[in-house]
């Protein structure tokens, strides 16, 4: 029975790993829009993409 | 029957690139409409057209919506200094940012299209479109322009909206958003591992483990009876504040006795508690009210428009001379500011007309079928539509000013309240608390005598935590969600869940006549030719009206099959008021007054009559089937009013015509349980106050505002469905009551008896829950075929 002094904690620690892990995603916003990103990931990157403005970084901190 | 290549909607007369390569075998098409054939030109162009297609032909349609036709706006002033102050914001790196709600998104090549705007667009950065909200947040570096990136939308048929952004106001909502979804997500996780050392402890945990176990559980269970269950608390404080109870003073009732209970058993060292089931019942519950908020949010986002009208832009004068014209958009009118008004536009703000003669509709206004004629020196009302000629126009009174802004505040103001009705889950709370009180006192004597105080105290807790009317409370907004969700499918959007429940028991419902029970366009029920040939007398009218705008001349172009010869008019004139005339093969005609002359001898009459909507009359005696008091309140005159009402199976007594928007406000006033049906601005008020407002298809959009529900699709017969739709919904939920409270007499009688244990809770309060979700998932035989 020994095993269960190690199984609780670690079953503890996995616990609030996840707690913690989906409240610092929903604090990153990435649950904002819940439809959209579902759809765009059927979305195949084409050649046709000539991106006249490559140098444009993604989302800036600040912008919401 | 063929579809068409770019919308996917079925067409009826198709449409090809061009008419020689009809016959062809490399023809391009069919399309249904040249806006379509435009986009289709336009991706092909920029050779995107084989992916967009692609994508569209794999992807679900997401939403029932053919892109919008193509617009000449130039949206140049979406570049003006002004104008972006306002509407977008700049960051640190110079680069703006704009939202635009975009009408005609539908599926997933729309997604594709747009995001795809960087790479076509010079300047365009990013291009992030939310599918649910149909609104793209654009941003462009120095070197772009919002006004080509609005002209690019436009023409591949998705025409701009742009929103006005309050960023504190939206930050907020963001906030509040995040944090219930956090709720929901801690609520869940806690109970499921508290769920985890529950287990062992029925299963028979050794001594040993009790007492951790019991901590771990309290640990769990502490975030949730506190920051998960705060809505519950704040809403019953809410509720005994105004001195009315609703559902959730039950349910905080019961987490606080079983918080209560818990710590106390913890300190103690009696390892009992019953978090394992307040935990999951704190994690359902919340699910199923995001659930129902979710779902509301997608109607009230469509008509959450920050616009007001069509996203129409002017044309105003910049010079004396009244030559040189610049676009606005009606925000930006200012009091004296000359536009001019095309044909069919709308007219924006009240104002003088300075030069021209037309006619204008005001049927949106005042109700009123008939058109009327303007000329120079005369006043109009903004929300009326320009019909046959460009006019200008002086602006005298700004929108807000004008007398549909007012209407307009007067319905964000409120002060045509509804009459506010008690939700039966609420009523139930009422009865359901002090019958539980009563009993946990009775059972707190009652065992008093027998056993002593702790345990009397103790089971009356007890009764109070397990007769949580929780079942009921997670099916009804369950319940609820699903109908929304049936009447969103079918192209209903209901704005708000509680009018289901007000609209199962109207007794009376109102119906506007212009726009909802008869067409806004007008048929031709006789036509007596005096001399010539059917023939004949169409090749007259399709050559003197060729040009013409006007509904009459309209509606007799359609009579006739357009397959006439064209002649030369000479010395054509139009003059409002008098009709056409014209000289043809030296034969001067003249359409005039419902009448047809050739050199001055009566040729043709015919007279003109409302088209009432296809499915009216049926919908009309189904309404009275139901049990409902069918009435019509008009603006228009009341002959008019009268003799459609007899054509839809009304009599007189149930009609009233010539009421203006205040008269039909009175009308609803006065009488209980009402539904208003309507479209116009002139029902605005009448919509706001009747206890359930449906804005038909094709409403002004200062009615879908003051609507409760609105129909997306045309037909009077959804209104029958809706009623239908609310009276099985509320069937379903009476029978989740009685599902329910079937359950909570079970566990007063194991209270009673003293069988009561976390266990015996455990088992119960699940098992209740699934059954009245099965039971709101089944439905009923009539809401399962209501659409089919």
């Amino acid at each position: 029975m020994e095993i269960i002094t190690f199984l609780i904690p670690l079953a503890l620690i996995l616990a609030l790993f996840f707690i913690g892990g989906f409240i610092w995603m929903t604090m990153k916003g990435q649950y904002d829009d819940l439809e959209t990103p579902g759809h765009r990931m059927l979305l195949d990157e084409t050649k046709t993409e000539t991106n006249l403005n490559k140098n444009f970084n993604q989302t800036q901190k600040g912008d919401l | 029957m063929s579809n068409c290549l770019h919308c996917d909607q079925e067409v009826l007369t198709s449409f090809f690139s061009s008419e020689s390569e009809r016959e062809t075998s490399i023809s391009i098409g069919p399309f249904c409409c040249k806006g379509c054939l435009t986009v289709y030109g336009i991706l092909k162009n920029k050779g995107l057209s084989h992916n967009y297609y692609q994508i569209k032909k794999d992807g679900q349609p997401f939403r029932s919506r053919a892109p919008a036709n193509p617009s000449t706006n130039q949206y140049t002033f979406l570049d003006s200094k002004d104008f972006q102050a306002e509407y977008t914001y700049l960051n640190h790196n110079k680069e703006r940012t704009i939202e635009f709600y975009l009408e005609g998104i539908h599926c997933l090549a729309c997604l594709w299209v747009i995001e795809k705007l960087p790479s076509f667009l010079p300047g365009v950065l990013s291009s992030k479109l939310n599918l649910g909200r149909s609104v793209a947040i654009i941003t462009i570096n120095e070197s772009g322009s919002f006004a080509s990136v609005a002209r690019e939308l436009d023409h591949i048929g998705y025409r701009p909206h742009p929103l006005k952004i309050n960023q504190s106001e939206s930050e907020y909502k963001l906030k509040e958003e995040r944090r219930n979804l956090l709720r929901i997500g801690i609520a869940g996780a806690a109970s499921g591992n508290i769920m985890l050392y529950a287990i062992s402890l029925y299963a028979g945990a050794g001594k040993e483990y009790e007492h951790l176990f019991n901590l771990i559980t309290v640990l769990f269970a502490l975030p949730v009876l506190t920051f998960s269950a705060y809505p519950f608390y704040k809403n019953s404080f809410n509720a005994l504040k105004t001195k009315s109870i609703s559902i959730d003073v039950p349910i905080s009732l019961a987490l606080i006795m079983g918080g209560i209970m818990g710590f106390y058993n913890l300190l103690i060292g009696v390892p009992e508690n019953y978090f394992d089931s307040l935990t999951a019942l704190v994690f359902l519950l919340l699910l199923s009210r995001y659930f129902l908020k979710s779902i509301q949010e997608k109607g009230l986002n469509s008509t959450d428009l920050n616009f007001f009208y069509s996203g129409e832009n002017y044309q105003k004068a910049i010079n004396l001379g009244l030559s040189e014209f610049s676009e606005i958009h009606p925000k930006q009118l200012n009091l004296g500011d000359i536009i001019k008004i095309s044909p069919e536009q709308m007219i924006p703000a009240d104002g003088t007309v300075i030069r021209g003669q037309s006619y204008l509709n005001n049927s949106l206004i005042t109700g009123e079928s008939e058109l009327q004629k303007i000329s120079e020196g005369e006043n109009v009302f903004s929300g009326t539509q320009n019909i046959s000629r460009e006019i200008l126009l002086k602006v005298t009174s700004l929108p807000k000013e004008s007398r549909l802004g007012k209407i307009l505040q007067n319905i964000e103001n409120g002060w045509s309240h509804k009459s506010n009705i008690v939700s039966l889950s609420n009523t139930v709370s009422k009865y359901f608390i002090s019958i539980v009180f009563l009993l946990s006192l009775f059972l707190l004597f009652f065992v008093l005598k027998s056993s002593g105080l702790k345990s009397a105290l103790e089971r009356s807790l007890t009764l109070l935590i397990v007769t949580c009317p929780c079942a009921l409370a997670i099916a009804t907004p369950l319940t609820f969600t699903r109908s929304l969700s049936l009447s969103a499918q079918n192209g209903i959007i209901i704005k708000d869940d509680a009018v289901i429940e007000k609209m199962s028991k109207a007794k009376t419902v109102f119906l506007d006549k212009t726009g909802t029970i008869s067409e806004r366009e007008s048929e031709i029920s006789e036509f007596k030719i005096i001399k010539k040939s059917h023939i004949e007398i169409g090749s007259i009218v399709h050559n003197l009206e060729k040009n013409s705008r006007h509904p009459v001349a309209i509606t007799l172009k359609n009579y006739f099959p357009n397959d006439s010869q064209s002649f030369d008019v000479i010395d054509h004139k139009e003059t409002p008021g008098k009709g056409v005339s014209g000289f043809i093969n030296g034969h001067h005609y003249v359409i005039s007054k419902y009448s047809i002359y050739e050199n001055d001898e009566l040729i043709a009459q015919f007279k003109l009559t409302e088209k009432i909507k296809k499915d009216a009359s049926q919908a009309i005696s189904k309404l009275k089937n139901l049990g409902l008091d069918v009435k019509i309140i008009s603006g228009d005159k009341t002959e008019k009013v009268q003799f459609l009402a007899s054509n839809v199976g009304l009599t007189n007594n149930d009609c009233l015509g010539e009421l203006s928007p205040e008269m039909k406000w009175d009308q609803i006033k006065n009488s209980s349980s009402t539904i208003m049906v309507g479209d116009g601005a002139n029902d605005a008020i009448a919509l706001k106050s009747a206890d359930t407002g449906i804005a038909v298809y094709g409403a002004m959009d200062i009615s879908l505002r003051a609507a409760d529900i609105y129909l997306t699709t045309p037909g009077l017969f959804q209104v029958v469905k809706l009623i239908v739709l609310s009276k099985e919904t509320m069937k379903v939920i009476y029978r989740n009551l009685f599902l329910s409270l079937a359950y909570n007499s079970v566990s007063v009688i194991l209270a009673f008896t003293g069988a009561i244990s976390p266990l015996a809770a455990a088992v119960i309060m699940p098992l209740s829950s699934l059954t009245v979700l099965l039971s709101s998932s089944i439905g009923t035989k009539e809401l399962r075929g209501l659409w089919k």
